[in-house]
């Protein structure tokens, strides 16, 4: 037990003597309903929305009236509470707006609580009993899968763990996140069954996707966390997620990748907006954000290669193992792993940084990669 | 009676299947994103630009040209390529494996994606499973094709 209450409250008998003089007499304190707070009244803007955070936006209680550095509360008090004394300081690490502040926060998470979906009943799981795969492609597939399941545990890991060290007044910032653990938990969860039902179980674990991971899960601070994970490791995850639709051998693997391709292209959504507020209100931790894109970069590099994952792309794409279907796997992967690392620069650029290209050794593999691509006669 | 495709009609249609099957989309979510469609044929084409919001698409217009600045994405691709999309859904009900958007749009050599802004790209992924039920909903509407 780290924390222990201020005092013993059951042998205390100040505190015993007030509880039962309560109950006898019914006399009241009601100093709280004194608290000197805001008092206002939020309107729907759209009611086919609902009551939204943008709605709540309004004075004080309003994510726009937040200062970068917040210093008032330490506590769980609610944004906009009265905090009054004796309320424990929760210690929290992070306390800085732009360490984690985004652009329409509040409608990320919005959309995240209404597109969530069901791996036990949205997945029409009854259609594999008639689906027989050839032996190759139901073990690429599994392997995939068992992958895909691994990377997702660590990606609920990841957000959930910098949940308690973020200041409550982040209010928006940490719903997202807990949402975004419960879509990482989902897709551990659909990626676990597929793989199971494809009658070969799960395959092979992944020394270089976890090596990759931990970086992630041991990154040093939130912003470093968010770059490293939802703008690197999910940008190449959702290029991923939208290659494996396009190779999946089944409607109930279409429909499987169709579904976590939107959260995942929503929590790329977040890491763009994160990483494009962190450069326009303070340019000064450019510096810092390339950094955390060196080695981002240098993992993601390392994890997409992994032979697990490679090879299982390779015959999902080819249709098998003999030659021709080799031959045809590499082509298409190829151009599925220099459309990550495309896409990756993309995004930087839009976000506001287009001279990550100049200083990247990842922008120089991606070039190399075309190149050898185009040797061998790869149309990229 | 049926709905020329490509027309503002079609894809009115298919508004009004929306609206009518409001408890699945909602069941799939908020689906917000301005995107356009382009079909081309004989060297011209015919474009729409949809504005979806909360759980219905709100407006569509036919446009002389789509600029991808204004909106999410675009969708385009040969009217060949959409009518082979749209007999297949009819056919099965729902785009078969090789026929979803996603397929479809891959590698660019059926239908391609030309966006702006990656944040928008993005929001064909968002919505994914939105606009292929959106498009699903083809199954539910006579379709004939201008030449």
């Amino acid at each position: 037990m780290a924390y222990l209450a201020t005092r013993n409250f059951l042998e205390d008998k100040d505190f015993v003597d007030k509880w039962l003089y309560t109950i006898r007499t019914g006399e009241l304190d009601l100093s709280w309903m004194k608290s000197a707070t805001e008092k206002v009244k939020p309107h729907q803007a759209n009611p086919r929305r609902g009551l939204t955070y943008r709605d709540l936006d309004i004075g004080n209680y309003g994510f726009s009236a937040l200062p970068e550095k917040v210093r008032d509360n330490r506590s769980y008090a609610p944004r906009g509470a009265e905090i009054p004394p004796g309320v424990p300081d929760s210690q929290p690490w992070v306390s800085r707006k732009s360490e984690l502040w985004a652009f329409n926060t509040e409608s990320y998470y919005e959309e995240a609580v209404s597109r969530q979906w069901n791996a036990t009943t949205d997945i029409p799981w009854d259609r594999l009993e008639s689906a027989e795969l050839p032996e190759a492609i139901g073990k690429a597939l599994s392997q995939l899968m068992t992958f895909l399941t691994e990377v997702e545990m660590i990606a609920t890991d990841t957000p959930a763990m910098w949940l308690p060290r973020l200041n409550p007044d982040f209010i928006e910032v940490k719903a997202f996140i807990a949402a975004q653990a419960m879509d990482e938990a989902r897709h551990t969860e659909v990626f676990r069954k597929r793989a199971l039902t494809t009658g070969w179980g799960l395959m092979q674990a992944s020394p270089m996707n976890e090596m990759a991971l931990k970086h992630l899960r041991d990154a040093d601070s939130f912003s470093e966390m968010s770059v490293a994970l939802h703008l690197v490791a999910e940008g190449n995850v959702l290029t991923m997620f939208r290659f494996s639709e396009y190779l999946s051998p089944t409607d109930v693997d279409k429909k499987i990748f169709r579904l976590v391709m939107q959260d995942e292209a929503r929590h790329v959504g977040y890491g763009m907006q994160h990483f494009k507020y962190v450069l326009e209100h303070f340019p000064e931790k450019r510096e810092v954000l390339h950094a955390h894109l060196d080695e981002a970069e240098n993992i993601s590099f390392a994890g997409a290669a992994a032979t697990e994952l490679t090879e299982s792309f390779i015959i999902l794409a080819g249709g098998g193992l003999k030659r021709e279907n080799i031959e045809e796997g590499i082509r298409i992967t190829t151009i599925f792993n220099l459309k990550q690392m495309q896409e990756h620069f993309e995004r930087l650029e839009k976000c506001g940084m287009p001279e990550r290209k100049e200083r990247s050794k990842l922008y120089m593999m991606y070039e190399m990669g075309r190149a050898a691509a185009e040797a061998a006669g790869i149309r990229v | 009676m049926a709905v020329s495709f490509p027309s503002v009609e079609y894809f009115e249609a298919l508004r009004e299947k929306m609206a009518a099957h409001q408890d699945k989309f909602q069941r799939l979510g908020f689906i917000d994103t301005t995107f356009g469609v382009s079909v081309a044929n004989n060297g011209k084409s015919r474009n729409f630009i949809l504005e979806f919001e909360v759980y219905e698409l709100r407006s569509v217009r036919e446009v002389p040209s789509v600029d991808p600045r204004q909106v999410d994405f675009v969708l385009v691709g040969d009217s060949r390529v959409w009518r082979e999309m749209i007999e297949n859904i009819r056919r099965n009900g729902e785009a078969d494996t090789s026929h979803d958007i996603n397929t479809l749009a891959h590698l660019g050599e059926q239908l391609k994606i030309v966006y702006d802004s990656p944040d928008g790209h993005d929001k064909l992924y968002r919505f994914m499973e939105s606009i292929q039920q959106f498009f699903d909903l083809t199954s539910q509407v006579d379709v004939s094709f201008n030449q």
